[in-house]
């Protein structure tokens, strides 16, 4: 549904997006991750014809972002980066005017907008100047105005960005609600929000990608090689002596607590040691208490892919 | 679309306070204009105000074009505008129709100074209606002078002091130099060609030259050619 294709963006000599290829297919809702500068936003702005690519090209459901630029425009509901609107304007007046510009009629406006402004929780505030709204409830209107003309793609560029925890949990819900019907594009700095509501997953950092998956594949990707605690009734030397030896052990840490003890093991490369580990200890007869992967969680995998897009040198 | 833009333009423009300011100064600065030739023994008609209310213009209008885009490249409004469905164009055009909008309201306070002399005295129809016609074309080409500078920049400020600027050459150049003698009759008769007072007067007095209108609606023809290229320019900038 959305293609880009070698999408290069070059601002005078800083080169923003270095020849960036995916392709999201319909449907599915992709998280867009980077740090603040790797080129989120401009890939974004590219993608819904705003900025033209200095080199390469996309397309939304087989129309050229730029040689057919209206057509898919018409296809796209877009937020954009801290959701501008005008503010002088109260919330239906403004929907109404995108809808028009959108080509909807009268009586298509006044369904989708009751429909839009209660699935983001504005049925209370439609009358409400812009301006006079919260953070969030702006946040609102600039989703439910992507959502409006019922678009076939869906590009959110930091939609939780200034909601609270609640109302970023609403959002996520109104994501699983669009899954499926919408092919959803959300871009992020912060993990955690996408990591739950996405299906796939594309890290870009320096304007490259440094990894692409599924939540699962990334956080899976993450733990190999990762650390695994162990926690057993042994003294600490006990611990060292007996695991240290094991095939794939790159170091134990023990720490004592009470009669028990409980170290992190490094691995080497990609081994599992989980298993070798509860073998070793029921072998010598100690009672294991706990055995599991170090949190391998998706943020540690993107700081570390980040930070290793970084140390090889390419500009931020 | 273009309409739907202009509409939502000429709202906005009466929720900004520059635009009270502008309604404001035009009706008093009309109305001085206006007393100062009003008085018994005059005779009855609106030429000597028209002739000085054309000056105002040159500040007012820019007053009033310079929002039209600068404010929505600040806010990021324009990114949305320019994602939706609508051609470079009709951003453009709808935006100088809704400011055209306002600046036919701002005109107002003529009529009612129209009305005052004809309740007075017995002044010359024709004349009046040529007049405001006039100053609409004046206003048209202001504006879309306006408009053109407004897509350059992102502070209001700027694109003010831009349209005025390019105005002034039109206006207080082209006055300026008509006061001179100049001795080559070609650069004198072409001064007095670019001179939109001296275009303007023909209307003031009550003619309507085919050649006036083709003045005032080719400048602005251009200006807003001009506009739409710009705004196009950050497609292949």
């Amino acid at each position: 549904m959305i293609v880009a294709e070698h999408l290069v963006k070059r601002y005078g000599p800083v080169l923003a997006v270095d020849d960036l290829c995916f392709e999201i297919p319909a449907g599915e809702v992709v998280g867009f991750l980077g740090p603040n500068g790797a080129g989120k936003s401009t890939t974004i702005r590219m993608l819904t014809g705003f900025l033209p690519p200095s080199a390469g090209r996309c397309t939304i459901d087989g129309i050229d972002v730029i040689q057919d630029s209206r057509a898919a425009r018409q296809k796209i509901g877009y937020l954009p980066e801290s959701t501008p609107l005008y503010t002088e304007m109260r919330v239906t007046e403004y929907l109404h005017f995108c809808g028009r510009l959108f080509g909807m009629s009268r009586v298509e406006r006044n369904k989708r907008i009751d429909a839009v402004t209660e699935r983001c929780g504005l049925s209370h505030n439609k009358r409400r100047v812009i301006g006079h709204l919260s953070k969030g409830n702006r946040q609102r209107v600039g989703i439910a105005q992507a959502l409006l003309h019922e678009p076939p793609v869906l590009i959110l560029d930091e939609p939780t960005s200034g909601l609270d925890p609640q109302q970023t949990l609403a959002f996520r819900d109104l994501v699983a609600e669009l899954r499926g019907q919408h092919t959803v594009m959300l871009s992020s700095h912060i993990l955690p929000e996408i990591e739950r509501s996405a299906d796939r997953v594309i890290i870009i950092a320096g304007g490259k990608i440094v990894a692409q998956g599924t939540p699962a594949e990334l956080r899976d990707r993450a733990s190999r090689g990762g650390a695994v605690v162990v926690e057993a009734i042994a003294t600490p030397k006990q611990m060292t002596d007996l695991l240290q030896p094991l095939k794939g052990v790159a170091g134990v840490k023990p720490e004592a607590i009470g009669n028990r003890c409980r170290a992190t093991v490094s691995a080497k490369a990609d081994a599992d040691l989980r298993g070798p580990i509860a073998e070793a200890l029921t072998k010598a007869g100690h009672t294991i208490l706990e055995l599991r992967l170090d949190a391998p969680t998706l943020e540690r995998y993107f700081v570390e892919a980040v930070a290793e897009q970084v140390s090889e040198g390419v500009p931020a | 679309m273009t309409l739907t833009i202009a509409k939502r333009e000429l709202t906005s423009l009466f929720f900004s306070p520059i635009a009270y300011v502008v309604l404001v100064a035009f009706a008093i600065g009309s109305s001085i204009f206006f007393l100062q030739s009003f008085a018994p023994g005059n005779p009855a008609t609106m030429r000597p105000t028209y002739d000085a209310v054309v000056w105002l213009l040159v500040f007012l209008a820019p007053a009033i074009s310079m929002r039209l885009i600068s404010e929505e490249l600040r806010s990021g409004t324009f990114e949305r505008l320019m994602t939706s469905p609508v051609s470079d164009a009709q951003v453009v055009m709808g935006k100088w129709l809704g400011a055209f909008a306002f600046f036919c309201v701002m005109l107002a306070p003529l009529a009612v100074h129209a009305i005052v002399l004809e309740l007075v005295g017995s002044p010359e129809i024709g004349p009046i209606v040529t007049g405001l016609l006039g100053l609409a074309l004046v206003g048209a080409l202001y504006l879309a002078i306006g408009i053109f500078a407004s897509a350059w920049s992102q502070n209001q400020i700027i694109a003010f002091l831009l349209t005025v600027f390019i105005i002034a050459i039109p206006t207080f150049a082209a006055y300026y130099a008509g006061g001179q003698t100049i001795p080559d009759p070609t650069i004198d008769r072409l001064i007095g060609y670019i001179s939109v007072n001296q275009q303007f007067a023909d209307f003031a007095k009550g003619l309507i030259d085919i050649r006036n209108f083709v003045y005032f609606l080719s400048g602005t023809a251009l200006f807003l050619f001009l506009a739409v290229l710009l705004v196009q320019s950050r497609r292949w900038r």
